[in-house]
């Protein structure tokens, strides 16, 4: 799916990321964890073609270099859900997330358009304040409309779409966290592909596939939950004491800080 | 349009102005010379004049207020109008003495290119002061809008100073504004430029709208902002100094008519950036028909009135904007 082959990028003379390489597959779901600092969220964004690094031909995006793809195409393949979004943006919440539709229409949405965000809005539990003014909500309700907008501008017929998250679950309660995991675990059942920077360790070891747990610009540990969060492994990362045991309920990975 | 035509200090003498419009368009031998002149090089081109400048500076206005992503920005805020005024003002004071050696075209145009190239120069200089990263801070924004409007009133008041009987005549209209330069020429270029300039703008509501989510979320969209921001860059210095260089500094036209619009429509640009190519001729042509009638015989610049109502309005928008500026 996307490709990153010995990825560095410096900011203001400090390195953020220091040859990192990465490749995730079709139908994925990866989580990047790692203290803060730690350069997850400047991964994302040179990934996501936020950023640009030194060298030209670091990202493959479908075997392609992302930067040869026409801004156009690029955007009903892959969506970015951003950590800081405006929080001033004086539309109504379904004007906010007609946006994820730009790409797919010229002037006037189709039907189909408004059928892509009210599926989007009654996903993310936002289709009863479609109506009102995206600046009257609150935090964790302006976030939900953003993922609303992430989720309807992917809606499409297109094979292996590619899903940017960056920290999703800032400002939600604990019932929207886990729903919006399982929107995006759902969206990579479809061979889809989904890599979210989450800051919850037991969020990702119960939802993702794989783990990316980076320190310092660099990959500290890659592989499956089991593989990862392993007391080494965070408490070195981390600085921090913690215990692996097994989920009481569900048997996945759960970490214990202290 | 039909009421403004009617009203002036011509008298024609019983007969209405449309009897008389009408006769001159079908030709009618009837009509005196002054008749013809007045309905049509004075009162039908300076409508005319009106509808366009009024339109292009509603437009402008909106443009930019979606590029900087805050409703404060004008050409009058950030120093657009008065870069151009500034260049306008050399290039009538000092544009005779290097005028031989220039070609014919320049020549000719040699005033409305330097509002066009001022109005450039002071939008680039807001921008790179006021925007890093994507982000415009709005106070600088402001600021550096304050900075250019004082170094331009500085120099043009300087040019004042030192011009000739002729050329300050010239001078005091651009600070006022006026629509009395008003002739078919300069409506001719005005929609030359009115028309091109729209085909490029006009459909970039959806893209103004993106940009309020950030420019790199807009970019995510499918947007290349890059380009977008280098053609509203180009294209509002066009129409501002285009508009500078033919009516001088008329403030705040960009300013009121995206303020009424948004009450209406929110900030959504698909409908008010249209809107208010439609709205800035309306307003400007009812202030045009005040400004020539409230102290008949003699006319207030137009000026004076766009700012007498822009300035509360101006003010209005900053006290609800207060939470965001910090």
């Amino acid at each position: 799916m996307i490709k990153g082959h010995q990825i560095n990028y410096q900011s203001q003379n400090v390195s953020i990321l220091k040859s990192i390489d990465i490749n995730v597959g079709y139908g994925e779901f990866l989580a990047i964890v790692g203290p803060n600092g730690a350069g997850k969220s400047s991964l994302l964004n040179v990934l996501a073609n936020e950023i640009k690094t030194d060298k030209k031909q670091e990202i493959l995006f479908k075997d392609k270099i992302i930067y040869d793809w026409k801004l156009e195409e690029l955007s009903k393949h892959k969506a970015k859900f951003s950590q800081h979004n405006s929080q001033d943006i004086p539309l109504l919440v379904k004007d906010v997330v007609m946006m994820g539709r730009y790409p797919y229409f010229g002037s006037q949405p189709t039907l189909e358009d408004i059928k892509s965000t009210e599926i989007a809005m009654v996903e993310t539990e936002i289709i009863h304040f479609r109506d009102r003014d995206y600046n009257s909500l609150s935090g964790g309700e302006k976030q939900r409309v953003h993922l609303a907008r992430v989720l309807a501008q992917l809606d499409n017929e297109i094979a292996h779409r590619l899903l940017f998250l960056d920290e999703p679950l800032n400002n939600l309660d604990i019932k929207h966290q886990y729903n919006t995991l399982e929107l995006i675990k759902k969206f990579t059942q479809n061979n889809n592909t989904a890599i979210v920077v989450l800051h919850d360790l037991n969020l990702a070891a119960s939802f993702a596939d794989k783990i990316l747990l980076m320190e310092k610009g660099e990959v500290l540990a890659y592989g499956f939950p089991e593989e990862v969060f392993t007391e080494e492994k965070i408490s070195r990362a981390y600085n921090f004491p913690c215990t692996i045991c097994k989920h009481p309920v569900n048997d996945s990975t759960m970490i214990l800080f202290g | 349009m039909v009421l403004a035509l009617n009203i002036g200090v011509y008298d024609f003498g019983g007969s209405s102005s449309y009897e008389v419009l009408w006769k001159f368009l079908t030709g009618d031998s009837s009509l005196s010379l002054s008749e013809k002149y007045v309905i049509w090089e004075v009162r039908t081109s300076r409508i005319i004049m009106a509808v366009l400048i009024g339109s292009m500076l509603a437009v402008s206005g909106t443009t930019l207020q979606g590029m900087f992503k805050n409703p404060l920005a004008t050409g009058e805020s950030i120093g657009l109008t008065s870069g151009a005024t500034l260049l306008a003002a050399i290039a009538i004071v000092l544009g005779h003495t290097f005028e031989q050696y220039l070609p014919e075209i320049i020549r000719n145009s040699l005033v409305g290119v330097s509002a066009f190239v001022g109005a450039f120069l002071a939008m680039v200089i807001v921008y790179r002061i006021s925007t890093s990263a994507g982000k415009t801070n709005v106070v600088m924004m402001l600021l550096s809008g304050v900075a250019i409007t004082s170094i331009g009133f500085s120099i043009t008041g300087f040019l004042i100073y030192i011009s000739k009987d002729e050329q300050l005549r010239d001078l005091t209209f651009w600070n006022l504004g006026s629509l009395a330069g008003a002739t078919w020429t300069r409506n001719i270029i005005l929609s030359i430029v009115l028309l091109f300039s729209y085909i490029i703008i006009l459909p970039k509501g959806k893209a103004l709208n993106a940009m309020l989510l950030g420019e790199k979320d807009a970019q995510h969209l499918g947007i290349n902002v890059e380009t977008l921001k280098k053609q509203i860059v180009l294209i509002t210095s066009l129409m501002i100094g285009t508009c500078v260089a033919f009516s001088g500094t008329i403030g705040f036209v960009g300013l009121i008519v995206p303020y009424i619009l948004r009450l209406l429509f929110r900030s959504d640009y698909h409908f008010i950036l249209p809107l208010s190519a439609i709205c800035g001729s309306i307003l400007l042509l009812l202030a045009d028909t005040i400004s020539r009638t409230i102290v008949a015989p003699s006319e207030l610049p137009i000026g004076i009135l766009t700012s007498l109502i822009g300035g509360p309005i101006f003010i209005a928008i900053l006290i609800k904007y207060k939470n965001t500026l910090r």
